[in-house]
């Protein structure tokens, strides 16, 4: 690295909260370009509003977020975002080209419909991720990972180089997973940064390249070989070490 | 005879009373229908009911402004403006009350908008004497007695909204659909939010002069949610919508003219029926093709044993073998099944019987697998030869969540049955597992 690239994303002494209940506490990270980066932590532990800060949807009491160098107010249309399942209306009248379409929408101008090659784009996006067979289904009418894989293919029409992911991996079956993730890692070979809000601890390790753990604050921030020590994650996930520990002792074997 | 059902259907049509009603009606069921979509989607129907109360209150507002400094009686621009007035201060208000205190947004709702109603009618019976609004008028409506300026504001209201609505169409489908990324985007939401919240209040104050404070919101929600039973599209959903709302009002128009009925109610009625009748025979979300697909379900099992006959009998296999190879609980599951079966393109049908497609063949094989599997299984727990082929003949089913492959590790991935048959190899993306 001859040259210092600017950083993706950088989240300086971020804290929101919900009424008096902060949500994070002066989180502070910088994420590198070309990065697939997971952010894990237990239930409540803020995982969704540090994305949903990242883009520029909460605000935040104190603290400041660049993208690419820029604060985040004037980055808007910078990061794609891939929600939540379960934040998702699944019975919107919506069909799956359509929401792929979404991801054209901050190109078009408010007086003009959408284009041939808007439509192109999205539909290029949907065999990105082998949705063309279903384009005009209705979104609710499509199994876990076919859903999961639609947001996806709408975060790629965007054609940001920052991608966010809540939870992509909650409710899908393995083979799904592996089919998920080998987009993810496509893209990121693609040039783009992802960042993945993750619950499997046993598969962090395996997936990405950076791990971020939060519980209101930052408690580490590094490869996973740095983040994943059990004294660290018996401090964050408290009561349910147990499990962990096993699970430590497995990844000590490999 | 058919005569006299001309006349019913003319006579009405030539009254100028009947002429306005159904101009005015129709144009603001139209694009209430359209809003209405947006406000079921949101679930904020009962901001809607909130709406039509609140503006009560300015319309009390208007009326009294307009008296006391003009000295003019009724006047309907500076009444509606009172009423938008009235319906955005509300909006506000619960938006306050549910973000600074732990109060839940419907109960901000409720408690805002009977505020406001009791507000406005406090001040209507105070001023009695200086505001004739006959308060009767204003909680029923009075579809036949629109008066002229009314249906001017009617239809203005109505071109304005459906225009906005139109043009920005893009943006509330995204804002109502992911709040998030719209913000991500830049999209202004709250602005957005804000723009909907006035056309639902525009649009539902000059209804309420047509069907009342307490039927309004019928015509907002009820046609919209019809057309949610019919289409898997937004911009259908608001066509649909602003058809039904439109037939809604000519329907109730008839059926007040012939039953001699209150206007607003004989819509209403009118509206609620044809939303029920939807709700039965919608083709895909009603209830009767609900009883109708669960009746033509057929068990994962008929269709297994299907396809392992034909993959065992190795050439095509006709109905016959079939019949005898395969349990169906009922006698007419067989049939049902091997139709299902083709539409999905798991088998197809040639001279001497069934054959597999190649999707049906990998299906097959897997359900083989299992089948094997299980054997082997059965096998090395010591159950006697004898039972073992019945006994995995109804295990084979059970393969979901991975059972066969956990099977198959146990095992130490045996490359053979106890009958010395191999073992097919485990298959991704076989069909029934297909993420």
């Amino acid at each position: 690295m001859d040259i210092k690239k600017v950083p993706a994303i950088e989240v300086r002494h971020l804290t929101v909260s919900y009424g008096a209940r902060p949500a994070l506490l002066d989180v502070s990270v910088t994420i590198e370009q070309d990065q697939l980066v997971g952010v894990i932590g237990p239930n409540g532990s803020g995982k969704s509003t540090f994305i949903k800060a990242i883009l520029g949807f909460e605000k935040p009491d104190v603290g400041q977020i660049l993208i690419g160098g820029e604060d985040v107010q004037n980055a808007k249309g910078k990061v794609a975002y891939v929600p939540q399942r379960g934040a998702v209306d699944w019975d919107f009248p919506i069909t799956v080209k359509e929401v792929a379409l979404m991801g054209r929408y901050q190109r078009i101008p408010w007086y003009r419909n959408a284009s041939a090659a808007d439509r192109e784009a999205a539909m290029e996006a949907l065999s990105m991720v082998r949705m063309t067979d279903f384009a005009d289904r209705q979104i609710g009418q499509l199994s876990g990972g076919q859903q999961q894989r639609v947001f996806l293919a709408r975060a790629l029409a965007q054609g940001s180089d920052i991608l966010l992911l809540d939870e992509p991996f909650a409710g899908v079956d393995a083979a799904t997973e592996r089919a998920i993730l080998d987009v993810l890692e496509r893209a990121k070979s693609a040039g783009k940064t992802l960042v993945v809000v993750h619950h499997d601890l046993t598969t962090a390790a395996e997936y990405f390249d950076n791990l971020i753990l939060l519980k209101q604050r930052l408690y580490a921030y590094g490869p996973p070989s740095a983040v994943l020590h059990e004294e660290l994650l018996s401090q964050v996930y408290e009561g349910r070490l147990r499990v962990f520990a096993n699970l430590m002792a497995k990844e000590g074997a490999r | 005879m058919m005569n006299g059902l001309i006349q019913a259907f003319w006579a009405p049509l030539t009254e100028t009373y009947f002429q306005k009603a159904l101009i005015g009606g129709c144009a603001v069921a139209l694009v209430s229908g359209v809003v209405g979509c947006l406000v079921v989607l949101r679930r904020m129907a009962f901001l809607g009911d909130a709406l039509s109360h609140a503006m009560i209150a300015g319309v009390a507002g208007g009326y009294l402004v307009m008296k006391l400094l003009f000295g003019i009686e009724a006047h309907a621009p500076s009444m509606l403006l009172g009423s938008l007035i009235a319906a955005v201060l509300t909006v506000a208000l619960i938006g306050l009350v549910s973000r600074v205190s732990r109060v839940k947004e419907d109960t901000a709702i409720g408690i805002m908008y009977t505020g406001v109603f009791a507000l406005g009618v406090v001040v209507v019976s105070i001023f009695r004497q200086y505001i004739h609004i006959d308060l009767m008028h204003f909680i029923m409506g009075d579809i036949l007695g629109v008066a002229d300026a009314d249906l001017w504001v009617s239809v203005l209201v109505s071109a304005l909204v459906l225009s906005v609505l139109v043009l920005f169409f893009r943006h509330f489908q995204l804002a109502s659909f992911d709040p998030v990324m719209a913000a991500s985007t830049g999209l202004p939401v709250l602005l957005l939010d804000y723009a909907l919240t006035s056309c639902v209040s525009l649009v539902v104050v000059s209804a309420v002069s047509m069907v009342g404070v307490i039927l309004v919101v019928g015509l907002l929600i009820t046609p919209a949610a019809t057309a949610y039973l019919l289409s898997d599209r937004l911009d259908r959903m608001m066509a649909l919508a602003a058809l039904f709302g439109v037939t809604s009002v000519i329907g109730g128009l008839y059926l007040c003219v012939w039953l001699d009925s209150a206007g607003g109610g004989a819509v209403m009625l009118f509206c609620t029926l044809q939303f029920l009748v939807v709700l039965v025979l919608a083709p895909r979300y009603g209830i009767l093709a609900r009883w109708l697909r669960l009746r033509r379900l057929v068990p994962q099992q008929v269709i297994e044993d299907v396809l392992i006959t034909v993959l065992r009998q190795k050439k095509d296999t006709p109905l016959q073998v079939l019949q005898q190879f395969v349990q169906a609980p009922q006698h007419a599951m067989l049939p049902k099944a091997l139709r299902q079966m083709e539409q999905e393109g798991l088998i197809g049908t040639a001279p001497d019987g069934y054959r597999l497609t190649e999707a049906g063949e990998k299906e097959a094989g897997q359900v083989l697998r299992a089948h094997r599997l299980w054997e082997s299984y059965l096998a090395s727990i010591g159950t006697p030869p004898e039972a073992v082929h019945q006994t995995a003949h109804r295990l084979e089913h059970i393969r979901a969540n991975g059972t066969v492959d956990y099977l198959d590790e146990k095992l130490g991935k045996p490359q053979v049955d106890p009958h010395g048959q191999k073992i097919p190899p485990r298959q991704r993306n076989n069909h029934f597992n297909e993420p």
